[in-house]
């Protein structure tokens, strides 16, 4: 702005205005509140709106496209009688389980194992994403074929080595179906351990390791005193996000057994779903979803109280 | 590059999202058309006829310009969902199994015109009322069936001496032992699909007598000794005619197990047979389709119809109406029907000797079982509990624990229950 343009704008009253209007917008307060607002208003429609509404559903008689009628707990008491939800919570706190143990085990295994130098590390390092990028409905395909008891390449190899023909039934037998979809969970989801965790151990000081060295440490006792300790915030936060997105993971089963064989994969997603979508009773469906809820949270406390304690 | 002002940052914002909202809104309201939600087509060239022959024919005819919208297989019931609780989007869609009965209220009554339709076309199937029907109004004008039927392999079914196929469950199983034995296993579906599972399994129960709830739509009567029959017939006729990956099997596998000779018999639409003809001619030479067995109380079919509703709160009502009966001529439609063979089943006795049946006639049976065809929960009348039911697998769970090795007592005592929980309000 010249110097000119400058006196005509202090001249006039309006641009005053405008003037005392932008300082105002200019205040750090005010700035940072106006940049928080948008996130928040985002929060509040896409996060907190549908979270009440839910609540609100779940209180209700509401099959879709009808008015709903308040029913109190009446919902949550038709799903305590329900023998397929108590499978349902059954099956998501098994699924929850395993495929987090399996991927924090695997996930650091995979951590340390790309912190050593070998030829095209960055290679590797940037492969072993792929299952993670690849989005979940097409590795899903892929896993059904490899699972299919006509083209299952791994059939294949067990028949080679001796099992019996057509092999193993990984998505007709409950514990197989269940033990299938833990796997391809972990397979999904351990390069996000494993990076993660990868990026914690590069932030661990060598001189702590040449210490622990110097003081006679063993292998074990500097991984069990050393990198343990440092990664255990990193642990922590990844462990809390893999169960919540493990927790409510829907695409997979959906995709590969919707809930089947007799609903040994069903998880609390999927069975709210078919109920408020394919059933269309929006209420009951919504109190299967919330059930996740307390879970999830309890869950959430034990873990953080547990990892900060130790 | 000249540096913006944070108060020069926050205008622009809020001007790009003032554009961002009023700019679409402007520009729909610019032309006259409505809108069709239409569930993708297993035969491809079904919804390219719409799309360009039908709409840009009714667009020269009446300026009217029809957008027909297509959604993946599956998702039709969300997108329905979406659409009548916020009061806008489609103007007419597509119905499939119980979508009517669940979505009736947000439903223009077609009464008038489904009556003028059947009038002009030789009167409607039972099934079609069937389909439709909610508190004795017309809710959509039915279109088709997409019936669920017995797809056998002729040249396996001959090593075992049968040329045709077997009239009973109980003969058919004997078939199935022999061709078990012959490395040539059935395969029906005992998962969660969403369709070739009920599609065997409600006929084999209503075929030995058994019902999920009396006619009166009330009174849960799934423990029956009828009942009990048809669970005990499934478990030997799974345990000794197919084998164990059934169990886990949604839509798509008994297709894929078709194409790769892997099973001689399966319950699945004409689809199979299209495929097979496009894709692996061979298998489509010995491939042929019949009428469901007959179990002691007569031969039964699923209902798998679809039908067209008018949203009630369509800005473009009449202009919709106008549109289907238009689209139901049989200028129109005969054409619409012949694209896919006869993979749509007109529910329109006007069609029973239409050319289309004669293009392949393997179809024949499709258009036989329409008269024994029912909704899921027959013969009690469609409802929001039937629906709620399905979704819940509880026919198609209590035949499959059965068959995975349950007794036949705790898997009906299991399906009684949680039926009586869905129907403890009605």
């Amino acid at each position: 702005m010249s110097v000119r343009s400058e006196l005509i704008v202090a001249a006039s009253p309006p641009a005053r205005r405008t003037a005392s209007h932008a300082s105002w917008a200019d205040r750090q307060s005010v700035f940072s509140w106006l940049m928080m607002a948008p996130p928040l208003l985002f929060l509040g429609a896409l996060v907190g709106y549908p979270f009440c509404y839910g609540i609100l559903l779940s209180l209700q008689d509401r099959p879709v496209a009808h008015p709903g009628t308040f029913v109190g707990l009446k919902n949550f008491a038709a799903n305590f009688n329900d023998p397929i939800f108590w499978r349902v919570a059954l099956n998501t706190f098994v699924y929850t389980g395993a495929a987090t143990l399996l991927k924090m085990v695997g996930g650091l295994a995979l951590a340390l194992a790309m912190n050593q130098r070998f030829p095209l590390k960055n290679l590797v390092r940037a492969l072993l994403l792929l299952p993670f990028i690849v989005p979940t409905v097409l590795s899903t395909v892929a896993w059904m074929w490899i699972l299919d008891p006509a083209f299952s390449v791994l059939n294949w190899v067990l028949v080679l080595v001796g099992v019996p023909k057509p092999g193993p039934s990984w998505l007709g037998n409950p514990i197989l179906a269940m033990v299938s979809i833990i796997v391809i969970n972990t397979w999904r989801g351990l390069p996000f351990y494993g990076i993660t965790l990868l990026a914690g151990l590069q932030t661990v000081p060598p001189e702590l390791y040449e210490a622990a060295t110097i003081d006679g440490a063993s292998g074990w006792q500097r991984f069990r005193y050393v990198t343990l300790p440092l990664l255990q915030p990193i642990i922590l936060i990844v462990t809390l996000f893999s169960v919540i997105f493990t927790f409510a993971d829907f695409q997979l089963v959906y995709v590969l057994t919707h809930g089947g064989p007799q609903n040994a994969t069903q998880l609390f997603a999927t069975y709210a779903f078919d109920i408020a979508m394919g059933a269309g009773q929006l209420g009951l469906g919504a109190s299967v979803a919330l059930t996740m809820l307390p879970a999830l949270a309890l869950l959430i406390v034990a873990l953080t109280i547990y990892l900060r304690r130790g | 590059m000249r540096a913006i002002s944070r108060r020069g940052f926050l205008e622009l914002a809020g001007v790009g999202a003032t554009t961002a909202v009023i700019g679409p809104l402007h520009a729909s309201a610019a032309s006259k058309s409505l809108t069709v939600l239409h569930e993708s087509s297993f035969i491809p060239p079904f919804d390219e006829y719409i799309k360009t022959t039908l709409a840009e024919a009714y667009e020269k005819e009446t300026g009217v310009k029809v957008v027909y919208e297509v959604t993946a297989v599956g998702s039709l019931p969300t997108r329905i969902s979406t659409i009548a609780e916020t009061d806008t989007g489609a103007d007419i869609t597509m119905n499939g199994l119980l979508q009517v009965i669940q979505f009736g209220e947000k439903y223009l009554d077609v009464t008038d015109l489904c009556k003028e339709i059947g009038d002009k076309n030789g009167g409607w199937y039972d099934a079609g009322r069937e389909a439709v029907l909610v508190d004795g109004e017309w809710k959509a004008v039915p279109f088709c069936n997409i019936g669920q039927l017995m797809n056998w392999r002729t040249d396996w079914f001959a090593e075992v001496g049968v040329k045709t196929f077997p009239q009973t469950w109980e003969e058919l199983y004997e078939v199935g032992k022999k061709l078990k034995a012959n490395d040539h296993p059935f395969g029906f579906e005992l998962g969660h699909g969403f369709g070739d599972n009920h599609g065997w399994l409600y006929p084999l129960l209503w075929s030995y007598g058994g019902a999920e709830v009396a006619s009166d739509g009330k009174t849960v009567v799934i423990d029956s000794n009828e009942t009990a029959r048809a669970v005990d017939f499934a478990r030997k006729f799974f345990r000794d005619t197919m084998f164990e990956d059934v169990l886990g099997w949604t839509d798509v596998s008994n297709n894929k197990a078709w194409m790769a000779e892997q099973i001689s018999c399966t319950n699945n639409a004409e689809s199979i047979l299209w495929f097979a003809k496009k894709n692996f001619p061979e298998i489509a030479k010995v491939t042929d389709q019949a009428q469901n067995p007959a179990g002691p109380r007569g031969r039964f079919h699923l209902l798998d119809s679809i039908s067209h509703s008018i949203f009630n709160f369509s800005p473009v009502k009449e202009e919709a109406v106008a549109f289907m009966r238009w689209l139901m001529d049989p200028k129109q439609l005969g054409g619409w029907y012949a694209v896919a063979d006869s993979y749509y089943q007109p529910l329109l006795h006007g069609y029973d000797n239409a050319p289309m049946w004669q293009v392949e006639p393997r179809n024949i049976p499709y258009r036989d079982a329409m008269t024994t065809a029912h909704l899921p929960g027959w013969p009690a009348p469609a409802s929001r509990q039937m629906a709620e039911s399905v979704a819940k697998y509880i026919v198609v769970d209590m035949f499959a624990k059965a068959c995975a090795g349950a007794s036949t007592k705790d898997v009906i005592k299991n399906a009684e229950l949680q039926l009586k929980e869905i129907y403890r309000a009605v």
